[in-house]
């Protein structure tokens, strides 16, 4: 490998979708300031780039305009995606950076294309695991996947977040709504994500349906993040209806983050019921927001949250109906979790993360 | 709700398995008490599937025929309810002027879905009909067919075999490498290698250690595997019972997988040893029976391999050592 002669002359990320609202792409910016302040020459190349971050990054066919001898790819792999077959075809020293993906099996019966682009995902870890020279995997979880996939070398580093957006100044607007459908009373239940039949939203209407029933006839439930999956969003809406809990249960799609930290601010309990999450950067969130979280311990979210949270035994309404009134009414609790969890989110934060990734980088490819 | 100046307990971890084992004990108690009967709970999955699509209920085309009939007819009396106090009146006015018009409409559409829903039975009789033909005659997929007397380290065979695959360009698979005895030699003489094997329970995952063995079909294995990804092959206790479209597909996904220039090396038995009073109960089973090392070498080098056989001391079991040619192509590909 001719980084290994003299090190890199360049470590460049490559990523399907540069996008500022999302986890991965928060994670190859502040990726590549690390890079850079590490003494790495480093640039983004995406295959779609938000109109936000057009400056920021070039696409990927553009690469061979700033390619140099030496040059090693950091693919962030997240979904299915044209670059993959690019970076193969390239032949760099690769590092793939596995943020995990969904499984075809959570969309199968919702949404076919979701299915086959999941698959396609598949193909494409399998193509590129075995060529990589380090996998970089944001769990246990994810790294025992990458080790199937073929990557023979890997390290755990969790995502380079910028979890301080949860305790930024909350939206003033959103907040006197919240603190207007709170003031009869009533917990209030967040949940952020995508609308997707892998975070099982309808899962959590089934407990706020319990809650309701067993403890606290006025709790909401609020359900942020926008869809892709028309399908299990209408199903989920009609589910809601039909359980009469459309007051009780909000939808307000994907919202700026000053409202995320309105909705963090007004929460009395973080409760996540996902079938798989890569890795789950909201309920870190909520940690830092200090909203004690109870979750289901699916995909990587054990790992995530490690002993700061509820994780749940069992999946039925009733189970997490009771492990939500607990935490709603029991302080001792509600402060041992909130101090675990400020104490995790730390662990999971800042530059530690960052110098791992990079320790990680030099192992294999040679300092800058 | 929440109250922060709570003391925090000495040991967080086993405070929150305490509450844990209440919260399971407050449920049972509730349970018990019949304030929420697990009747309620089904009654909640069953709602939600109502409106899941089709496939998310199982994937059932008669379930999906019942949902193609119930959408059928289109209602052309729109409801009429407002939350507005006038809302209604000028709602039902309208119905009463379009009625005749969205009536016309609806009505032509209902007879189209109708038409459509009609061939869509028509098909699943017929599927269901082609089905039954179909597992009438279905062939079972060949399992593992290990020989004590020639899967094992110290086999005739093995040594040449690490020869030819031992220095591959690419990694090395071993199919139904067992508990990767295969693999370790390989390895030793520094070859790049792994197993896969459709008998999970040979492999013992907590004995793996760097060793890479797989618990899977090797067809499955090989359709996540990378065109041209793979430097050599090895198969052992795999193609003789395979019956000639199995043996066919799987030559086809070697073919694919194997980078140009790769050794594919097959070791099988004679139908003799095959055959023989001692052989293992899977051969009665098996859908095909082994091909003669001429036929081996016939097949691979129609499929574009250079081929050479040997047999065993005893004459009965042989070694194909298979090299696939290097791909010629017209085309040059493109500089980048």
């Amino acid at each position: 490998m001719s980084a290994a002669a003299g090190g890199p002359v360049a470590v460049h990320q490559f990523i399907a979708t540069l996008n500022p609202h999302d986890a991965t792409g928060a994670h190859a910016l502040r990726l590549r300031e690390a890079l850079r302040t590490a003494g790495w020459r480093s640039e983004i190349f995406a295959e779609a780039i938000h109109d936000d971050l057009a400056a920021e990054a070039f696409k990927h066919w553009m690469y061979p305009e700033h390619a140099a001898p030496g040059d090693v790819a950091i693919y962030q792999f997240t979904t299915s995606s044209a670059v993959a077959g690019y970076v193969a075809e390239r032949g760099l020293p690769l590092i793939l950076d596995f943020h995990n993906f969904t499984g075809p099996e959570y969309f199968a019966g919702w949404e076919p294309q979701s299915v086959r682009r999941a698959a396609a995902a598949a193909d494409e870890l399998a193509l590129l695991a075995p060529r990589a020279l380090l996998g970089l995997a944001k769990s246990t979880f994810s790294e025992e996947e990458l080790r199937r996939a073929g990557c023979r070398h890997t390290v755990i580093t969790p995502v380079l977040a910028d979890y301080r957006r949860v305790a930024a100044p909350p939206d003033r607007r959103v907040a006197a709504e919240l603190a207007h459908l709170g003031a009869d009373g009533g917990a209030d239940i967040l949940f952020v994500g995508r609308i997707v039949p892998s975070k099982a939203q309808h899962e959590l209407v089934k407990a706020l349906w319990a809650f309701r029933r067993l403890y606290d006839r006025k709790a909401r439930l609020h359900l942020v993040g926008g869809t892709s999956s028309f399908e299990y969003s209408k199903a989920l809406q009609g589910f809601v209806h039909d359980l009469g809990l459309s007051a009780a249960v909000r939808l307000p799609g994907e919202v700026s983050d000053a409202a995320l930290a309105a909705y963090f601010d007004a929460a009395d309990v973080y409760l996540s019921l996902s079938a798989h999450e890569g890795f789950g950067v909201p309920l870190v969130e909520a940690m830092v927001a200090g909203v004690p979280v109870v979750t289901r311990g699916a995909g990587a979210v054990s790992d995530t949250v490690a002993d700061a949270a509820l994780v749940l035994a069992a999946a039925d309404p009733s189970y997490i109906a009771a492990a939500v009134h607990r935490v709603c009414t029991d302080g001792q609790l509600r402060a041992t979790l909130t101090a675990a969890g400020v104490r995790r989110a730390a662990e999971l934060s800042g530059d530690a993360v960052a110098t791992r990734i990079l320790r990680a980088v030099a192992a294999v490819v040679g300092g800058p | 709700m929440s109250s922060t100046d709570e003391t925090l307990p000495a040991d967080p971890q086993a405070y929150v398995a305490q509450v844990m084992a209440e919260i399971a004990e407050e449920v049972r108690v509730r349970r018990a008490s019949g304030d929420l009967p697990p009747k309620l709970e089904r009654e909640l999955d069953e709602l939600f599937l109502a409106h899941s699509p089709v496939a998310g209920r199982g994937g059932d085309l008669g379930d999906a025929l019942r949902m193609v009939d119930a959408a059928t007819f289109i209602d052309p009396v729109v409801p009429v309810e407002s939350e507005r106090a006038a809302g209604a009146v000028v709602k039902k006015g309208m119905r009463s002027l379009l009625l005749w018009y969205v009536g016309w409409l609806t009505h032509q559409m209902s007879q189209s879905t109708s038409a459509v829903s009609r061939a869509l039975h028509i098909v699943d009789d017929r599927l269901q009909e082609l089905e039954r033909q179909v597992e009438g005659q279905r062939v079972p997929a060949a399992g593992v067919v290990e020989f004590p007397a020639f899967h094992h380290a110290d086999a005739w065979w093995v040594e040449p075999t690490v020869a030819a695959v031992a220095k591959a360009p690419g990694r090395i698979l071993h199919v139904a490498c067992g508990d990767g005895w295969l693999v370790r030699r390989v390895i030793a003489a520094g070859g790049d290698a792994y197993g896969v094997d459709p008998r999970s329970r040979v492999i013992d995952t907590s004995a793996l250690g760097p060793l890479d063995l797989r618990g899977e079909p090797v067809g499955q294995h090989l359709r996540a595997v990378a065109a041209a990804g793979l430097g050599a092959m090895v198969l052992s206790g795999t193609v003789e019972g395979m019956a000639g479209a199995e043996r066919s597909q799987l030559l086809t996904a070697i073919g694919s997988r194997l980078a140009p220039g790769g050794t594919l090396v097959i070791h099988s038995v004679t139908r003799q040893a095959w055959e023989a009073a001692d052989a293992p109960p899977e051969t009665d089973l098996a859908a095909g029976r082994p091909l003669r090392p001429e036929a081996w070498c016939s097949l691979l080098e129609q499929s574009g391999y250079d081929a050479v056989a040997r047999s065993g001391p005893g004459g009965a079991d042989f070694l194909v050592t298979a090299v696939r040619a290097a791909i010629t192509s017209p085309y040059q590909p493109v500089e980048r």
